[in-house]
């Protein structure tokens, strides 16, 4: 049969002849309206089928939509052929999103040709599963492309597995049992295909990020791959490019290493890695010619420096490095520059040493600053950051700010804020630091953020020498005609405190003062003006003398329509007429200082670092910063290495779990992360508790009454055992999972779970457990799926058998599946719901009922209760903001969707509630009714 | 005033540009194609980026456009427009894009004559055919002996005729063509009614005649029939309920040519016809409009794979008139697969290009009724999930109906009155077209 398709060609045709937009349309309209006879005949034969999805491919493509043909074009991946599964894993990557119901039709083929024979099929199937990342893929499929990825004879299937699963940990790295294939995966960077052996870096890159402790495995063996490529030369010729060997592995691998500390000093690993790093930089002294080899080889040497950083950060090497970056920041190439002030400031943290060198390109770095291009501007800034000490600081400072005006917008604030920060942090004279601020302030502008002249108030009330200078610096800014209106703020402030000591110098009388700040006055925005109310309030009180010029101010603007200000110049007007000033001393007392705090503006600067890629391991800033996170990151390590023997994969986090006993059934859903969960198991181990005890830790009632309402948490919790819930509910469907911790130090054996349900509800058992003894400190799981049939009023029941060293127990527990999980809120205004309220009438759809609350009634609680059983509350329907209308429709199979009103009016006085329901299902109503009451009257 | 005149074509390629103040760069082409054109969400004809207004109309295809940066009169600016497309349209019998390829030099030596810097100048064919001709180059002589006639004319009393017009026979032909707008709702409740008419005249006439012609205005007849006021007129028709036959006009925009003051005194429409077809007048009524067709759909879908229709088809005007290529388009799912068609007459089919049944009936008795039955197959869709219902469209009609106006008008009489007092010959027809014609089900 052709493969030509010769109806594709023809239609592609037309549409290209298409003059008008109309004309396309029409055509399409056409083709759609054939396709859809064609598939609703049905009989279709392969390549028909094959032609029309790629129709409706191409129509999809010119941005129509096509909301029909998923079916067939799903039919095409278990097609035999090879043309047609191409065509359907095509169709259902650009058809299907990642939340399309359609996706759970798909896993099924696409696990059986990930299991198929013919590889070809198998790289169909991970690019389809790539492509897509949708949640299921990753639920159902990461550990079927994990095996692919493992066990595959075919190299570029062992890549491609190895990129798939990385996309889908990008994507969903919570659904996967990442911790399981530590033992697995870690060999596969020594594979012997330097291809298979990339990928594979990458996604270790990835997972090593999120779990460090548990992949630390992966060191010594990357460090023994690294030095077969450097040192040994052992590699395949394929991968040379331009003379470089792997490049990319070779970066990646020390990009990896980067997140791991360095191996123990002396140590043989270490010593392959320190000679392999040496190499790498020896070879790269001389710059080759040809721009591809040295783009190569520069991409390696600045991930080997990096990586010299934090193996020693005052070896040889690194000296020997920054003098080598020192050539480089004055490249030609943009990119190297770039990566050579990017090195220099990883560099300028770590190293004093090589600080030192850094220092000497100092005018070269400045000018870097003047830089074509933007991101090297902004390295050349995070440099000089970094490098800046008291030695230097005077000069960098100020060549900031003269950099500041030209610089671009998107910097301007952060060089601002640089300035500020390093102008506090190395000032040796505080009118230094003062200085700069007031002239950043003028040059900055609107980029100088609220936090900086935050600051300097602070600053100037905390050092009493500096006041006086303050006073005086700020009289003269103001002076200037070009003042900006951060210099008002801090004038106004700064001459209301201390404006007194320099009262008698000349120029600087209190009438002179006064004059000069309101001259701004008129020029400021409203916040600035009442800024400078409260200011002449302080004058008043400073200067007497001046109170007659000040109370006409305060009179002129108690009649102005702005609130703010109107109400500060009458309660300052009437402050001044007071008889006495009493009043006025006190509240323009002088103020305290600050108490001693971390500026505002490094907390701030550290928030604007976002990093879109690889984490980075370590920080713009000064050796203190890089320090500290180093201290901070040793800590936590020498915490978790505290744990018992082999940390390497807890289970649950805290407790650490042997790994032999590590089971294979406590798959991903563990990482699903059961929050509160892992909290209230880990807490235990703290207290240990009698071993044998089957004490509940709480009531079983409270457990369940809080699961009512919400959807995840406890359901029981002994000595023993912990059973943990974990629901997800949409209309008429539910899934649960049941968590079954051993929280004793012994086997839990006989294990057996038995769910009795209620005829209206079906339960679906779809991951069993599978073995019925659970090893101590391990958490097992059990899936179930629910479907409600009809509405009801008993929850299920669960009852659990085990025995714990000889002795059993057996608990009944409730399930806390109730009508109001097949419940959900729905929003209508205040015409819909009164209509609605009207047309179902009174009993017996109504029930209403007047019931007593235990205790005064908290409306904020009632409300949690009402939104915890899912009602929508309905803001403005009742007039009296004290009742609550509500409503919400509750789904089930046999009857439908049923619309639920609700009008709940509490009595505060008497303590009582009046709860009307009206239902279109009188069983609903009763049943709703109930746990409303329950749940109202029962504090959770 | 217009600093600036486009042509587009669809695809946004400009095809016509002409600046005629300095205000304005040419790129600015690339605004309106990049924000109008491009922007399929933009459907205003005015589209005003900072201080520049675009103000657009669509014909077939073009986009015609003005751009200007002053706070210009835009309904002149729209009128203008109109004015060149019609007036294009009588130069080259059709407007679109070969066409304004293939004459762009006339084009451009049009613009120069209908705009003089910015402001918009006689846009009369009568008077520009005279000097900018499709035919080929004359002679030195005839030209210099026509300038002084175009001198004459342009500037005289009355720029749209030529003194010397000389005919064998004398005849006038009056054409009253009525569109008919309908939006009916689900429930059969009449949303929108109102007849758009225009009365065309063909007056081949020698000499310089006086033309009167008379319709059955509502007003004018109350008046007669009351000469002692209009006010009494309307509170003795309201007494009445039913008028006295007459037609009441919502508005009316006659050709340059029509006496205005006269028509304003005492409602006589009289003028002195241009030569040839011109329009002479155009009217909109809503009151009491007799439509031509009353059409009833039913519709049901019983699942989620089947629909069906039922569309009854009934002709309101007299048994002694018919419509003319009736067509009846009715708008089926977008998820339509197969259709079943039943038809009582005309026939039938379904058009998948336009997502419709489309039923075309060659000729449509008065007073008679037509069923279309059909039921859809309808195949399975993601889009009901997503939310995105059928919009379902409304049905839509077009026919045409010969000797019978929807709004009742009726010429009256015309009259010639010349110098030469010859006998000329006067046809009247009437016909009514849909505009419009939607009917929601």
């Amino acid at each position: 049969m052709s493969t030509a398709m010769r109806g594709l060609t023809t239609f592609i045709a037309d549409l290209r002849n298409c003059r008008a937009k109309e004309q396309e349309e029409k055509r399409i309209n056409k083709e759609l309206a054939n396709i859809r006879s064609k598939f609703k005949e049905g009989s279709l034969n392969g390549y028909q089928k094959r032609k029309y999805v790629c129709k409706l491919l191409y129509i999809y493509i010119l941005g129509y939509e096509v909301e029909f043909g998923h079916v067939e074009a799903i039919s095409l991946i278990s097609s035999s052929k090879y043309s047609e599964k191409q065509v359907g894993y095509l169709a259902c990557t650009l058809l299907l999103g990642e939340n399309s119901e359609m996706i759970r039709l798909v896993i099924n083929s696409i696990r059986k040709d990930l299991e198929d024979s013919n590889e070809i099929n198998v790289c169909l199937a991970l690019h389809c599963i790539a492509n897509v990342g949708a949640r299921e893929m990753a639920e159902s499929l990461a550990i079927d492309v994990e095996r692919v990825m493992v066990a595959s004879s075919r190299a570029f299937v062992r890549k491609k597995a190895a990129l798939t699963l990385l996309r889908l940990f990008r994507k969903h790295g919570d659904l996967m049992p990442v911790l399981d294939w530590v033992d697995q995966i870690c060999p596969l960077i020594a594979d012997e295909n330097l291809g298979v052996a990339t990928s594979v870096a990458s996604l270790l890159t990835a997972f090593s990020q999120q779990y460090s402790d548990q992949y630390s495995k992966v060191v010594p063996r990357a460090i023994e791959k690294l030095y077969k490529i450097v040192i040994d030369r052992d590699f395949s010729p394929d991968y040379v490019y331009y003379k470089v060997p792997a490049p990319w592995l070779q970066v990646k691998i020390l990009r990896l290493l980067q997140y791991y500390p360095p191996p123990i000093e002396g140590s043989h690993v270490r010593n392959k890695l320190t000679s392999a790093v040496n190499a790498i930089i020896t070879n790269s002294l001389d710059i080759p010619k040809n721009p591809q080899h040295s783009n190569a080889q520069n991409a390696v040497l600045f991930e080997a420096i990096n990586m010299a950083i934090e193996l020693d950060p005052e070896s040889p090497t690194v000296v020997m490095a920054a003098e080598l970056l020192g050539k480089f920041i004055s490249s030609k190439e943009t990119n190297v520059r770039f990566l050579a002030l990017e090195t220099m400031c990883h560099l300028a943290g770590m190293s004093d040493l090589g600080l030192d060198d850094i220092k000497k390109q100092q005018d070269v770095i400045l000018q870097s600053l003047k830089d074509r291009d933007i991101s090297v501007r902004r390295r050349a800034l995070d440099l000089l950051y970094s490098m800046c000490d008291s030695s230097n600081a005077k000069v960098i400072v100020a060549e900031l700010l003269k950099f500041l005006p030209i610089a671009e917008h998107a910097i301007k604030e952060e060089v601002a804020l640089k300035v500020a920060i390093l102008a506090e942090k190395w000032a040796e004279e505080y009118s230094w630091f003062l200085d700069v601020v007031i002239s950043l302030i003028g040059v900055g502008g609107d980029y100088v953020g609220d936090d900086v002249w935050y600051r300097v108030v602070q600053i100037v009330i905390n050092n009493e020498d500096l006041q006086e200078y303050a006073a005086k610096t700020v009289i003269h800014s103001l002076r200037s005609p070009t003042c900006h209106e951060t210099n008002v703020k801090v004038g106004g402030y700064v001459l209301g405190e201390f404006g007194h000591l320099v009262a008698n110098l000349p120029g600087c009388s209190p009438i002179e003062q006064f004059t000069i700040l309101h001259s701004k006055f008129a020029n400021v925005s409203l916040p600035t003006r009442a800024l400078l109310l409260t200011t002449y309030l302080k004058m008043v009180n400073l200067f007497p003398e001046i109170k007659g010029e000040i109370v006409k101010v305060f009179q002129q603007w108690s009649g102005v329509l702005d609130v703010e200000l109107q109400q500060r110049a009458c309660e300052y007007l009437a402050i001044t007429q007071m008889p006495t000033d009493d009043l006025l001393q006190t509240v323009c007392d002088e103020m305290p200082p600050f108490p001693e705090r971390e500026s505002a503006l490094i907390t701030r600067l550290h928030k604007k670092i976002l990093d879109t890629e690889d984490k980075r391991t370590w920080a713009i800033g000064g050796k203190d910063v890089n320090r500290e996170i180093r201290q901070r990151t040793q800590r936590k390590r020498a915490l978790s290495s505290s744990a018992p023997p082999s940390a390497d994969a807890p289970l649950l986090p805290g407790l650490g779990t042997p790994p032999a006993a590590a089971p294979k059934t406590s798959n991903n859903n563990d990482l699903l992360g059961l929050g509160g969960l892992d909290g209230l198991i880990a807490k235990p181990v703290a207290a240990p508790p009698n071993p044998s005890s089957s004490i509940p830790v709480a009531p079983i009632e409270a457990f369940y009454n809080k699961l009512v309402l919400g959807t995840n948490g406890v359901l029981y919790e002994d000595g023993n055992l912990q059973v943990g819930l974990k629901t997800e509910y949409q209309s008429h469907m539910g899934r649960i999972a049941l968590y079954i911790g051993n929280k004793t130090q012994s086997n839990i054996s006989a294990f057996t779970i038995e769910l009795r349900s209620v005829p209206a509800l079906r339960f679906n058992l779809v991951q069993p457990i599978s073995a019925n003894v659970i090893p101590p400190q391990t958490q097992f799981q059990q899936m179930y799926t629910c479907e409600a049939n009809g509405v009801f009023s008993d929850p299920p029941l669960l009852t659990l058998n085990y025995t714990i060293n000889g002795a059993s127990f057996r608990h009944d527990l409730k399930v806390p599946v109730t009508a109001n999980k097949f419940f959900e809120g729905i929003s209508l205004g205040s015409q819909d719901f009164f209509n609605r309220w009207r047309q179902i009438g009174g009993p017996p759809r109504e029930s209403q009922i007047i019931f007593k609350n235990p205790g005064p009634i908290d409306l904020d609680a009632t409300k949690q209760v009402l939104t915890g059983l899912r009602w929508q509350i309905l803001d403005g329907v009742d007039p009296s903001p004290n009742n609550f209308v509500a409503a919400g429709i509750l789904s089930t199979v046999a009857a439908g969707k049923v619309g639920c009103l609700l009008r709940l009016e509490p009595n505060m006085d008497q303590q009582m509630f009046r709860l009307t329901l009206r239902s279109t299902n009188e069983l609903a109503t009763e049943t709703l009714k109930g746990l409303i009451q329950t749940y109202l009257t029962t504090a959770v | 005033m217009i600093s600036a005149f486009f042509i587009f074509n669809a695809k946004g390629e400009v095809l016509i540009s002409r600046l005629f103040r300095h205000d304005i760069k040419r790129s600015v082409a690339d605004l309106f194609r990049v924000h109008v054109i491009a922007d399929s969400s933009n459907k205003s004809p005015i589209t005003t980026l900072g201080a520049t207004s675009f103000l657009h109309v669509r014909h077939e295809n073009l986009y015609v456009v003005a751009v200007t940066r002053g706070n210009a009169n835009a309904a002149l600016v729209f009128e203008y427009l109109y004015r060149f497309v019609t007036l294009c349209r009588q130069y080259f019998g059709l407007l679109d894009d070969s066409t304004v390829k293939a004459n762009f030099v006339l084009i451009y030596e049009l613009l120069d004559e209908v705009v003089d810097f910015g402001l918009p100048q006689s846009t009369d064919h009568q008077t520009l055919s005279l000097y900018i001709t499709t035919e080929s180059i004359r002679s030195e002589r005839a030209v210099l002996e026509d300038a002084k006639q175009i001198t004459l004319q342009a500037t005289g009393a009355i720029s749209w005729r030529r003194p010397d017009i000389r005919y064998r026979k004398n005849e006038a032909f009056v054409d009253v063509i009525e569109g008919v707008n309908l939006l009916m709702s689900t429930k059969g409740t009449i949303l929108r009614s109102d007849v758009s008419g225009q009365i065309l005249m063909r007056a081949y006439l020698s000499g310089m005649p006086e033309c009167k012609l008379g319709i059955n205005d509502r007003l004018l007849l109350d008046r007669d029939a009351h000469p002692g006021g209009a006010e009494r007129a309307v509170a003795e028709r309201q007494r009445r309920g039913q008028g006295s036959g007459g037609v009441e006009l919502d508005d009316v925009q006659f050709h340059q040519c029509v006496r205005l003051g006269r028509f304003d005194s005492d409602r006589t429409i009289s003028f002195v016809p241009p030569d040839g077809e011109f329009e002479l007048m155009r009217y909109r009524t809503t009151d009491s409009i007799s439509l031509p067709f009353r059409v009833t759909p039913h519709f049901s879908q019983s699942s989620t794979t089947s629909a069906e229709y039922r569309v009854h088809v009934r002709s309101m005007f007299s048994p002694k008139v018919f419509a003319q290529n009736v067509v009846v388009k009715v708008p089926t799912p977008t998820n339509t697969a197969n259709v079943k068609v039943v038809v009582g007459g005309g026939k039938a089919k379904y058009v998948g290009a336009e997502n419709c049944v489309v039923w075309k009936i060659a000729r449509f008795p008065g007073a008679t009724d037509l069923v279309l039955t059909f039921s859809c197959e309808l195949s399975h869709t993601t889009a009901g999930k997503s939310g995105k219902a059928w919009s379902r469209p409304p049905i839509s009609m077009d026919f045409q109906v010969l000797m019978y106006t929807a709004s009742g008008l009726l010429v009256r009489f015309l009259k010639v009155f010349e110098k030469g007092s010859y006998e000329s010959v006067k046809w009247v027809r009437y016909m009514t077209k849909a505009a419009s014609y939607q009917i929601r089900f």
